[in-house]
């Protein structure tokens, strides 16, 4: 069949770019490691190798204050060979967790639920790109080969979200929330996408079933399972390190932020300036903040929960404390889904100008302000905010069109006439 | 940095599905709606439980958050008890003497003359605080009438027993007379046999005598305590013996060239000379040997740590006149007015504070050849005392036996003897050990009592201090740590002042030295001051421009629905 073909052609190249650039530029992984908008304190190489010395010598990981990820990617990096000196097994994993990402995507594709759900279908539903095509904006994105180059942790979160909106969208159910489980328990904010997500796998179910199973039954038995599943890790955890410890070291320093390394959110400025006092409550507000827009957009666009849950990914690249591009490519990537509202999106230019230019200017103002010293905090925070900005009109930009797209189904007349709002 | 996304995703939700019309209705449309189609009874529920989910994240989250997380912590404190302790309603430190006296006499003829002389004591004795009990040594304090604080009898071994009375009968000689013994707190009296009172009179010679020798030994330790008494806290005063002007002067002079206390000092011996000679002195012998005996004795007090420096090629400050030869004293002079500079305190290594406690200075100055021997222009000593800092001592050459002029190379330690024992006087007044009377051992109890005494008021008005400061900023948190401070203050001050009452004078400074560190550090608590110059009108500027952004689509929304949905009450 042709698109297996294209498939394996892609995958292939794909994999043959990652290990080129491995090889061909020996110290392009350790630079990208050590940039701010690649590597996060939560998903930093360098921390990993550094939590996985104290790990090998029987020293508890979290005991420098460097280490903040997950207690069970340790085994699984003392399973590789040392990457200081055989970085091939590890650029290897890493190249496979990209592919599968991409497969994973391929699949969500393939299901057809970005565009035709249970409940909706969109009117432009045949406007849509291949699932290759697709996987080749995911694989050939700048964001995912600098992300999988640096070999940042975020690319295993990434592949677990994907692999879980992936599941959801064909019905598998325990694979689902494994999955799910997975990724909220490596980056904790994913969880957010478990109730959209679980509505996703309701509606194939649904479909699937001819009869629709008992929604809130549904519901509490998949919570139920997505919280053994988590807790079944987090014990595990417990058992690897001997105490619960490491709760804080990696959920803590997420929540509380205190490490206030620059990244490309908006949360490390806010907090070097904060007044000590007030420090808590606006913690509070950030991630409430974040938090929030989860039950509003669930309950708005529940005809359309894939569509939900990548603006969530959009809402977490911008409004997380640790996100990085990896973050952004994972959005970027979901986004093509929905290439049937490619039409009713209005600012699609200042967006992608905005993205570019602060893809550019911001590894030039970080450098102005670190290492020349001819600028300050302030350079570098103003391509974070028109990063920010970039990402932000995606998805409200998406959202509106969205919303549109629902309204041309409802009302069929008024399709392609200007909407004003009152 | 108002969420764009989250405005346009609520602006959009609330108005999307119902507000769209042609171009060419518009207008119509906000005149009137008749060409818009009745919301669907859906879409309205959709719209309301978008907006009742954002604004229900607010309510049963964000405000437990802001509440939890500005809510100013304050620790209980015992205000009204620690204000008590600041104005001295809770504890009147007493000072009971006890004075035993050894007797070569009858049981009775003993009882008689302490209680005579008790009487006449009391009669001599202005300061109520201050009192002195007489007692028989052997005995384990017989009923005796005089005694005032009257207790049920234990074993009084656990009491200082402040001096001894040793009744020596002689037969030469004037009697009677007496004398105290310099390292002993104890007081021999010489009488003659004839002079012990009979059984029935009220009074005799030697009762009144051994009255007036113990108040003239306790004078000043009573001038010392009412002076501290009548400074520290006003409501001492009524109480207190009025002192003379020229007491107060004196006591004011001594109190100020004495250190603060504290329960380590630091020593430094220094060595400064202006030209290579003498590079070595034999230190450690001469203070082993002058100093630690001293330094000994002051250790129920206070501990001290030592150490010592040479300084070679040491220079005067270019701010300080140079020295003067003086024909008449055949002596190279510093003028009085100088000697202030004579610390040549940029160059010279003298670090204020090692370590914890304070530090107390020597300094040991060598002049060169050619400008010995260096003397005071008015005075003609070659030592002075800097208050609360420590001593500087002229050392000549000249005056080092057997070198004839010569500066020696290594100063042994017969040459530092002069050195060692003005550094001794100088040490004893800087810590403010008085004056009389001549036995050291009395003179340190005194001293004991003096800062049990001052250890305390400190503390209290400490603690006082925090209870004020306490009242007047109600902005200002208050740590659990403050508390626990404070508890330990006040139970070691009752502890202090209970020793205090029984004559453990020991027990008291010790307690009295730990309630004065815990206050101190209560009051000092770094994380109470960090609110202070924070005025509420601030908290407008923190949570404006964050929150208010974000609250007015949220509460624009609300109050239009809640308008809609009255109407469509009213309506039906």
């Amino acid at each position: 069949m042709a698109s297996d073909q294209h498939k394996a052609l892609l995958f292939g190249a794909a994999a043959a770019v990652r290990l080129l650039l491995f090889t061909a530029f020996p110290s392009l992984p350790s630079l990208l490691a050590g940039r701010v908008e690649v590597s996060t304190p939560v998903t930093s190489f360098k921390r990993l190798q550094e939590g996985l010395f104290l790990y090998t010598h029987n020293v508890s990981p979290y005991d420098g204050g460097v280490y903040h990820q997950a207690p069970l990617l340790l085994p699984l990096f003392s399973l590789l060979p040392n990457p200081s000196y055989h970085p091939f097994a590890t650029n290897l994993l890493y190249t496979m967790v990209d592919l599968l990402s991409a497969h994973a995507l391929m699949q969500i594709a393939d299901s057809g639920q970005a565009a035709v759900t249970r409940l909706f279908t969109s009117s432009r539903k045949e406007l849509r790109w291949s699932s290759v095509a697709i996987a080749a904006g995911f694989l050939f994105n700048p964001f995912t080969v600098a992300t999988c180059i640096a070999r940042s942790t975020s690319a295993l979160t990434n592949l677990f979200i994907l692999t879980a909106m992936a599941k959801a969208s064909q019905g598998a159910l325990i694979t689902f929330v494994l999955s799910m489980a997975m990724a909220s328990y490596l980056a904790m904010h994913p969880v957010l996408l478990f109730p959209p997500l679980l509505i996703l796998c309701y509606d194939v179910q649904a479909t699937n079933m001819k009869a629709a199973p008992h929604a809130w039954r549904f519901a509490v038995t998949h919570l139920r399972r997505l919280s053994i599943a988590l807790g079944a890790l987090l014990y595990l955890s417990k058992l690897l390190t001997g105490s619960w410890d490491f709760l804080g070291a990696t959920y803590g320093v997420r929540l509380l932020l205190p490490d206030l390394t620059p990244n490309v959110g908006l949360w490390w400025y806010f907090f070097t300036e904060m007044f000590d006092s007030f420090r808590e409550f606006f913690l509070g507000v950030f991630w409430l903040h974040v938090a929030s827009y989860m039950p509003g957009l669930t309950i708005r666009l529940r005809k359309q929960p894939l569509f939900v849950a990548a603006t969530l990914t959009g809402i977490f690249a911008v409004f997380t404390p640790y996100p990085s591009i990896a973050d952004a490519a994972l959005y970027l990537s979901l986004v093509p889904l929905f290439r049937h509202l490619f039409p009713l999106m209005r600012y699609t230019f200042l967006a992608s100008s905005s993205i570019l230019y602060a893809s550019f200017l911001g590894p030039v103002f970080y450098h102005l302000w670190i290492y020349a010293g001819s600028g300050n905090a302030n350079f570098f925070y103003a391509i974070t905010l028109v990063w920010s900005l970039g990402l932000s009109v995606i998805v409200g930009d998406s959202l509106y069109a969205a919303l549109r797209d629902e309204l041309d189904v409802e009302r069929p007349e008024l399709r392609g006439k200007e909407v004003k709002r009152i | 940095m108002p969420p764009p996304a989250g405005a346009d995703a609520s602006a959009a939700s609330t108005s999307g599905p119902d507000a769209s019309e042609s171009p060419s209705e518009s207008l119509d449309a906000v005149r009137s709606q008749s060409h818009a189609p009745p919301e669907t009874s859906e879409s309205l529920w959709l719209r309301r439980s978008v907006i009742l989910s954002f604004w229900a994240v607010v309510a049963l989250l964000g405000l437990p958050v802001w509440w939890k997380t500005t809510a100013i912590y304050r620790a209980d404190l015992p205000l009204p008890y620690m204000t008590d302790w600041a104005d001295g309603k809770i504890c009147k430190p007493v000072f009971p003497l006890r004075i035993a006296v050894e007797a070569p006499l009858a049981l009775q003829d003993a009882q008689h003359l302490i209680h005579t002389t008790q009487h006449a004591l009391d009669d001599l004795n202005e300061f109520s605080a201050h009192h002195l009990r007489l007692m028989l040594s052997d005995l384990p304090a017989p009923a005796n009438a005089s005694q005032q604080v009257v207790r049920d009898e234990g074993p009084t071994s656990d009491e200082d027993t402040a001096l001894s009375i040793r009744l020596i009968p002689v037969e030469t000689g004037p009697t009677p007379r007496s004398h105290l013994q310099p390292y002993s707190p104890t007081l021999d009296v010489y009488y003659a046999a004839n002079q012990i009172p009979p059984p029935s009179s009220t009074g005799s010679p030697l009762a009144t005598f051994i009255a007036h020798e113990l108040h003239k030994i306790f004078a000043e330790e009573q001038a010392l305590l009412a002076y501290l008494l009548s400074t520290t806290s006003g409501a001492h005063t009524a109480k207190m013996q009025s002192l003379s002007p020229e007491t107060t002067a004196e006591l004011e002079r001594q109190s100020t060239r004495a250190f603060k206390y504290a329960p380590t000092y630091h020593l430094t011996f220094s060595l400064f000379t202006p030209s290579s000679m003498p590079s070595a002195w034999d230190i450690e012998s001469a203070l082993q040997q002058y100093l630690s005996p001293l330094l000994e004795s002051f250790a129920a007090i206070s501990n001290f740590t030592v150490d010592s420096q040479v300084q070679l090629y040491a220079g005067f400050s270019p701010s300080v006149r140079e020295p003067e030869y003086d024909e008449a004293l055949k002596a190279w002079t510093l003028r009085k007015e100088d000697l202030s500079g004579f610390i040549n305190a940029a160059e010279w290594p003298l670090s204020p504070s090692i370590g914890i406690g304070p530090t107390v200075n020597f300094v040991l100055y060598v002049p060169s050849e050619s400008q010995s021997p260096l003397l005071v222009k008015e005075s003609g000593a070659n030592s002075w005392l800097v208050p609360q800092w420590g001593g500087v001592l002229i050392l000549n050459p000249v005056s080092m036996a057997g070198q004839n002029g010569s500066i020696p190379t290594i100063l042994t330690k017969d040459a530092l003897s002069p050195a060692m024992h003005t550094f001794s006087d100088q040490l004893i007044s800087l810590l403010g050990l008085p004056q009389t009377p001549a036995s050291l051992p009395l003179r340190l109890s005194t001293l004991k009592r003096v800062r049990a005494a001052s250890l305390l008021f400190s503390a209290s008005s400490t603690l006082g201090a925090l209870a004020r400061l306490t009242r007047a900023l109600p902005s200002i948190p208050i740590p659990d740590t403050v508390a626990k401070s404070v508890d330990l203050t006040t139970a070691h001050l009752q502890q202090a002042c209970d020793h205090l009452r029984d004559g453990r004078f020991q027990g008291a400074l010790e307690h009295a030295r730990i309630a004065e560190a815990e206050a101190e550090k209560a009051f000092f608590e770094r994380s109470m001051v960090g609110q202070v110059y924070f005025p509420d009108e601030h908290k407008v500027a923190v949570y404006l421009p964050l929150l208010g952004p974000v609250a007015v689509p949220l509460v624009m929304a609300a109050i239009k629905e809640l308008k809609s949905g009255l109407s469509a009450i009213r309506r039906r």
